[in-house]
């Protein structure tokens, strides 16, 4: 049956209306309101994962309690080597082993983490970059300018990295990535696991982050991804991920313990003089 | 010497390929600028910005999805920028069930601002969109920060 011509813009009208007012009605963000599915996505999806700096995590678990930070310190003596790889895991490692100094406002940790920025980028030949950073953090230090200091480590973190890609060295910058993650959830784990609650182990709850390492590591090259450190990380980030997927009702002790072992061992590693 | 007209029709596009990269790079960096302009209140509010950033050009209408890691007990800043004039931005945020999240999202001339505070600790889908009546695609650089 065929409308007349008034009936049809009549009943336009009134869906139109309707539309207008269920959208005008719901508040933004309302469950219910607007389903979402990802697989089903028309739009474009942005392949770029920023990884979070330990500072994210460590400035909820201040919320939550107050940290013995300079405990977490391990101000450990970074190996001299030649070797890319393990260079760019350390530097990672460092600079987020900068960021725990800077929550436990320890001015010569930063200054002695500063110059192994400085030594690090040298040995990866990329002092040019890295020096006005370096020497950023130091001169922060000496005023204990803690935000600034941060922010220095960010940035050396970022410069680092997207030198590293515009050489064409993702995988290196994948590693810098890496150590520092290692280095921030081995942190997160010691705390945890020193005052243990459900609201601060859920803090570990970052499958997506786990994912994307393990897929970056499938993509590196075959010397990188044969590389003995970086295989180990591999064989890591599984048994992380295990204990991730396996925390549906939230993390134990147990698990948070497997997942700082795993870290602890990691590091160990990439540590190692040889 | 002369130059012969090849060389030289080939040194004209060579300008002028340099002049279209240094323009293009020009508008990406100004729409990470208009971000930070977004941040600026947030950051005299105790925000922290990361130095990372997303960046791209994208078709006019088409939506663009990002996924980032977000813990709950940290109160999150979004800021979406553009260089160009007369472009309408949206944002919204989804959890883990791809389920919409409360966001407090404002909207000014070349940039907009989402503020976000996680329910749980997980894995966050950030939906953005750029709409322009005159131009094709758009250039977008989205920031964020934490407190």
């Amino acid at each position: 049956m065929k409308s007349s011509l008034f009936i049809r813009p009549a009943l336009t009208a009134a869906l139109l209306l309707a539309g207008s007012l269920s959208l005008a009605a719901a508040p933004q963000g309302a469950k219910g309101v607007e389903n979402f599915d990802p697989l089903a996505f028309p739009g474009k999806v942005v392949d770029d994962v920023i990884v979070p700096v330990p500072s994210e995590v460590f400035s909820v678990l201040d919320k939550l309690g107050e940290p013995n930070w300079q405990a977490e310190l391990r101000k450990q003596d970074i190996p001299t080597t030649s070797d890319r790889t393990k260079l760019s895991l350390l530097f990672g490692y460092t600079v987020a082993e900068g960021f725990v100094a800077v929550q436990a406002q320890d001015k010569e940790a930063v200054k002695d983490i500063g110059h192994d920025v400085i030594s690090l980028a040298k040995s990866l030949g990329l002092s040019k970059s890295v020096l006005p950073h370096a020497q950023a953090i130091l001169d922060a230090a000496d005023k204990g300018n803690w935000s600034s200091i941060r922010k220095e480590f960010d940035l050396t973190q970022k410069t680092v990295k997207d030198t590293m890609e515009q050489m064409k060295d993702v995988d290196l910058s994948q590693c810098v990535s890496l150590g520092g993650w290692l280095r921030g959830t081995a942190s997160v784990t010691s705390v945890v696991k020193k005052s243990f609650s459900a609201d601060r182990a859920e803090l570990l709850n970052q499958p997506m982050l786990v994912e994307h390492f393990v897929n970056a590591i499938s993509k590196m090259p075959g010397s990188t991804r044969e590389h003995d450190v970086v295989k180990s990380i591999q064989k890591g980030l599984a048994v992380v991920q295990d204990q991730m997927e396996g925390a549906v009702d939230g993390f134990t002790k147990d698990a948070v313990n497997q997942i700082g072992k795993t870290c602890d061992g990691l590091l160990t590693e990439i540590l190692a003089k040889k | 010497m002369k130059c012969p007209r090849f060389c030289s029709q080939a040194l004209t596009a060579l300008v002028a390929l340099l002049a279209c990269a240094t323009l293009l790079h020009a508008t990406v960096d100004e729409s990470h600028d208009f971000a930070m302009e977004a941040a600026t209140p947030f950051v005299e509010q105790g925000f922290i910005v990361r130095e990372d950033y997303w960046n791209g050009e994208v078709k006019s209408g088409q939506k663009l999805m990002i996924t980032h890691q977000l813990f709950k007990g940290n109160e999150y800043a979004f800021w979406l920028g553009t260089s160009q004039d007369g472009v309408t931005l949206d944002m919204k945020v989804y959890d883990e069930k791809n389920q919409p999240i409360q966001i407090n999202a404002k909207a000014d001339k070349n940039f907009m601002s989402a503020r976000v505070n996680p329910p749980k600790t997980g894995t966050y889908k950030i939906v953005f969109e750029l709409k322009s009546k005159t131009d094709p695609s758009i250039l977008w650089a989205l920031a964020y920060g934490y407190r």
